[in-house]
């Protein structure tokens, strides 16, 4: 009777500890290790190449540089044309954000919820800007900008990082509005709301995830966007990538000037993106915009 | 109103914005690129840009070269990202926080990636500083003739981006599903062959064909970390446009690539039409 009691007790025992273990540890291990390597290796190398001080350097064989200053930063900190750039950068994508949502709006509309005949072909034509290389649409545009004379200017670049924005608004927009019951509309028109006011009361806040997520997607790929931009806006227009660009390819490479302008490109985008992950809390609304072509 | 107006005018924002800025310019590329319309010094309509793609060796390789740095990092891309989004359907300690932090890359600009490949794996590099004492050394990985550098930057910055959409439609497959193999005896592996593989299918042709679209006219990568030689066509066109003012043969170079991306999109469509209402009875 007792061998059994203390028998069962270890296996209880042996039990609980199982349990504690939490499931999947080694996986979170493995995952987190290739995370470290992948990701902030580099970004810390990138940390220290901005941080490098002018008078030790930092040249093979040393694996750290020999000492740490904030030179760079304060040099960069007192150049206006890298202010300006920051500056140009965020209104020129907070712009195309908002101009991508009011223009997807109606068409996600559209696509989601009145049934016509040609649906297909528009879709793809809608598609269509993701599929052909940025640099040929930019060339393409570019040309027809330099005829009109909206070439290196910010509204024409505007124009120009809209055309790849549309897409992914209009297909996040209309897979979010496709769930959105169309009685409730039927109902504010019936008693008595205009389209705008249904458009602003009803559509909008109850499919506000999609609008975060293409929100999300739009300024970020207008902010890291670089081909057209270039193309079109270059050298007048000059975005923080169109300067990383003029940096990394110079005649002289200059490494912590560089990793100055990463940090200062990769800072917004990462900060918002964080943000906006945990307000969405899952991918749902971009992988069903993006899931099937 | 009737129906018809009501449509248009819902359509006329989105749409008309892209026929304006998106198909008139491709349009006008297009017949430039025949020798027609306004782009460029028109004499009439020719093949001769076209042409000279396929007979200038100069061009041919850049053709061939184009298509190579956008397969293989879509292929690195899909070995990776695969298990990663099957993986990451397990629960973990940390897992939420993983789910944020793996997609940063997504959001990191193309030209940040090519700066940091250089600071790790160009000559001199960190990498090659810490290999140095084992007395191993890197082969030459920036503007190295396979483009090894290229590929690195292309595909760090698309497993991301295949994860979450292969992720999604992993995570749509019902649970029943996968309970009911590993009811039957199947393993781990069954239940990857058997039921996820085919059943995400559409998301991981979807996931390909993105990436390798997205990567077909890359231009600021290939510039700053690609080989002297070959050059990509996306480098050639920028410089037959701007350098050269020659837009015709740009045009026709572009119309090529396009070509490439769309003919890629049609051999989809024709795989995935049978496959999807095969599998799921979907008919989308």
């Amino acid at each position: 009777m007792t061998i059994a009691v203390s028998l069962g007790s270890r296996r209880d025992r042996a039990d609980i500890r199982r349990r504690r273990r939490p499931e999947g540890l080694w996986l979170s291990v493995g995952l987190y290790a290739a995370l470290t390597l992948t990701l902030l290796a580099p970004l810390v190398v990138t940390l220290l190449w901005s941080l490098v001080d002018p008078k030790g350097g930092w040249f093979a064989p040393d694996i750290l540089p020999r000492g740490l200053s904030l030179v760079h930063w304060q040099a960069i900190a007192e150049d206006r044309s890298l202010v300006a750039s920051i500056v140009t950068s965020l209104s020129i994508s907070a712009i195309v954000m908002a101009l991508s949502a009011v223009l997807a709006l109606p068409t996600a509309f559209a696509l989601a919820k009145i049934p016509f005949r040609a649906k297909r072909a528009v879709e793809m034509f809608v598609l269509a800007p993701l599929i052909v290389p940025g640099l040929v649409v930019g060339i393409g545009i570019g040309f027809v900008f330099f005829r009109v004379g909206l070439a290196y200017t910010v509204p024409g670049v505007i124009l120009a990082q809209t055309i790849g924005t549309l897409p992914f608004m209009i297909r996040i927009l209309s897979a979010t509005l496709e769930n959105l019951p169309m009685d409730l509309i039927h109902a504010a028109r019936t008693l008595g709301a205009t389209p705008l006011k249904v458009a602003l009361r009803i559509v909008v806040p109850l499919t506000w995830p999609g609008f975060v997520a293409g929100g999300l997607l739009s300024f970020v790929s207008s902010f890291e966007e670089f081909e057209k931009t270039f193309i079109v806006g270059a050298p007048q227009v000059e975005t923080l990538t169109v300067k990383l660009w003029a940096v990394l390819g110079g005649k002289v490479l200059i490494f912590p000037n560089a990793a100055v302008v990463t940090f200062i490109l990769l800072a917004p985008t990462v900060i918002i993106f964080i943000l906006a992950e945990r307000a969405l809390r899952n991918e749902s609304a971009l992988a069903a915009g993006m899931g099937k072509l | 109103m009737n129906r018809l107006t009501v449509l248009v005018l819902l359509l006329l924002p989105g749409v008309g914005f892209l026929i304006l800025f998106f198909g008139l310019p491709l349009v006008l590329a297009f017949l430039a690129s025949v020798g027609l319309g306004a782009l460029g010094n028109s004499h009439g309509f020719t093949l001769e840009h076209y042409r000279s793609i396929f007979t200038d060796s100069v061009y041919r390789d850049g053709l061939v070269f184009s298509i190579y740095i956008s397969v293989a990092p879509t292929l690195v891309s899909l070995v990776i990202a695969l298990p990663l989004a099957v993986l990451l359907q397990e629960s973990f300690p940390g897992k939420r926080l993983f789910q944020t932090l793996y997609k940063i890359p997504l959001v990191v600009p193309a030209i940040v990636a090519a700066f940091i490949v250089m600071t790790l794996f160009d000559r001199g590099g960190e990498i090659s500083r810490l290999l140095q004492p084992f007395h191993l050394q890197l082969p030459k990985l920036v503007r190295d003739p396979w483009a090894l550098g290229v590929i690195i930057a292309m595909a760090w910055k698309s497993i991301p981006f295949m994860t979450l959409i292969i992720g999604g439609s992993v995570a749509a497959i019902p649970h029943d599903l996968k309970h009911a193999v590993r009811t039957l005896g199947g393993n781990r592996l069954t239940v990857f062959w058997r039921i996820e593989l085919p059943l995400a299918l559409p998301g991981i042709t979807a996931a390909t064909l993105l990436v390798f679209v997205g990567t077909t006219g890359a231009f600021a990568v290939p510039s700053l970390l690609g080989p002297i030689y070959p050059k990509p066509l996306s480098l050639w066109m920028y410089q037959s446009a701007l350098e050269k003012n020659d837009w015709a043969t740009a045009s026709a170079m572009g119309i090529m690539l396009s070509l490439v991306a769309c003919l890629v999109l049609v051999v989809y469509y024709r795989i995935t039409s049978g496959m999807r209402t095969g599998i799921s009875g979907e008919t989308r």
